[in-house]
């Protein structure tokens, strides 16, 4: 599997400049701000989409037929966007980890379980995009995998706007909302999720 | 051994039916698959390949089911598709570090041997390459692990007579060692004839035939004459049959074309083109 991570690494370089200065203009608006959820938590979703957009790319050149005649089963296929997706999920959790210590720091409101706890929730927020996307995805193809994409985005806004409308302070929200609950969840739905993509990756006439 | 064996094969499609294909394809020897667009040829890969389900019947490549542990067999085949597949924007060199860690026997000295042998730059991205450049690439990554069969879809196709010549050159070479093997499918019926040892017709799913080159030139002959001398030759016996304002030219089976009437040679390409033809007026 060793071939296909690094063939998806290539990619993010080549094609994954935008998704880099995006999450780094998010990260630096957030630092700067005041713990505005969104600006924390999109970096989050965006790299969720990862996998789909090297998908896209994977089927627009026909590496996923060429993969098909390569030593790799449809299990390792599958597999390979998930490690990779996870692992840009945790580098972005990470460098938000590190900009925001530096904010709560210098706010004088750094507190570590709530800190903690808002990393938690970004890492559920960036395991959910995938684990709803990717089974669609596997079994449909990137093109209608995008309908999907486009209810997540609606919902996201949708969500975001009755969130900021309730006047919630974030660092409420993660100290109390059954932080641990919620990951617990975000991390079943992944693997299921995984395991569901499997399950139609294999089924799938390529 | 045979290197690969496909026995009672089928599988549908709405509007497409691969109907009960039969090949077997000795180690040492060079099979190509001849059939017009849509015959069934990329799905016989695909198949062989296990891209797509099967109906019914058996696939063994390299004495092994096709469905058993299937991608330690793949580490022995070399394949190269129509659209080769590699990502675009990547170069030849990504290309050899992908597939080192792909690859059990990558050999990248061979790999970078068939870069400079087949004049393809290292450092150019794949989506600036040529047709026939990227055709290169994808023939000299299956190449380069030791494969022992390859299964090549239209791979010689966009390519210039020099560098197909030099290309098939090259698959030639690859069976002169007694355990390797060659299935070819292509368009270009003269580059199957300089090579291939066996060849299979495919039309509308089925296989019109499958058998080795130099006897389907020796069994044989295209007859010129009129539809009356026609009816001397047994009708099964005949294979195909075009009707001109000058009279009838046929495929028919060398030994029962009576004396008297006029022949020459048919081509492999003839003989397809008639045999299609004719099972299409059936």
């Amino acid at each position: 599997m060793r071939g296909l991570l690094i063939k998806d690494l290539y990619l993010i370089c080549k094609y994954g400049r935008a998704f880099i200065l995006i999450v780094a203009v998010f990260i630096v608006v957030s630092f700067m701000g005041d713990g505005n959820m969104f600006f924390i938590s999109y970096p989050c979703i965006i790299s969720g989409l990862l996998p789909m957009t090297l998908i896209a790319y994977d089927e627009r050149d026909k590496w996923d037929m060429y993969a098909g005649g390569l030593p790799y089963t449809k299990t390792q296929l599958v597999c390979g966007k998930y490690v990779i997706g996870l692992s840009m999920s945790v580098l972005v959790l990470a460098a938000i980890a590190i900009a925001e210590a530096f904010r709560m720091h210098n706010a004088q409101v750094f507190a570590v379980s709530s800190y903690l706890n808002l990393l938690l929730l970004l890492f559920s927020i960036s395991l959910l995009v995938p684990s709803l996307m990717l089974p669609f995805v596997f079994k449909f193809g990137a093109e209608k995998g995008r309908v999907i994409y486009y209810v997540i985005i609606a919902l996201t806004c949708v969500g975001s706007t009755a969130f900021v409308r309730t006047g919630t302070n974030i660092t409420i929200f993660v100290s109390n909302a059954g932080i641990y609950s919620v990951l617990a969840a975000s991390i079943f739905l992944y693997v299921m999720s995984w395991l569901l993509s499997v399950c139609f990756y294999k089924k799938r006439e390529i | 051994m045979n290197a690969m064996e496909i026995k009672d094969l089928c599988k549908s499609y709405s509007g497409f039916t691969l109907d009960h294909l039969h090949l077997t394809l000795p180690s040492g020897c060079i099979m190509g698959l001849v059939g017009e667009n849509g015959a069934g040829k990329s799905t016989t890969m695909k198949l062989i390949l296990d891209m797509i389900k099967r109906d019914s019947g058996t696939i063994t490549v390299l004495g092994k089911d096709n469905r058993d542990n299937f991608r330690l067999t793949k580490e022995d085949i070399g394949v190269v598709l129509d659209v080769v597949g590699i990502p675009s924007c990547l170069n030849a060199r990504q290309v050899g570090k992908i597939m080192k860690y792909t690859f059990h026997n990558w050999d990248d000295a061979a790999y970078f041997a068939y870069l400079r042998k087949l004049s393809i730059p290292e450092n150019k991205k794949f989506q600036d390459f040529s047709r026939g450049m990227k055709m290169k690439l994808g023939i000299a990554v299956a190449l380069s692990h030791r494969a022992k069969l390859l299964l090549l879809d239209e791979a010689t196709s966009g390519l210039d007579p020099v560098v197909r010549d030099e290309i098939l050159d090259i698959f030639s070479e690859f069976t002169r060692e007694e355990s390797h093997a060659v299935l070819i499918s292509s368009h270009i019926v003269s580059d199957l004839e300089k090579i291939c040892d066996y060849i299979a017709f495919l039309h509308k799913g089925k296989l019109l035939l499958c058998e080795e080159k130099d006897r389907l030139r020796e069994q044989y002959t295209i007859v010129h004459c009129t539809t009356e001398a026609l009816c001397k030759i047994p009708s099964s016996a005949i294979k195909g049959i075009k009707k001109n304002a000058y009279g009838v030219e046929a495929i028919v089976q060398k030994e029962k074309v009576p004396a008297g009437i006029r022949t020459s040679p048919a081509s492999i390409e003839e003989l397809f083109i008639f045999m299609a033809k004719g099972e299409d007026a059936k």
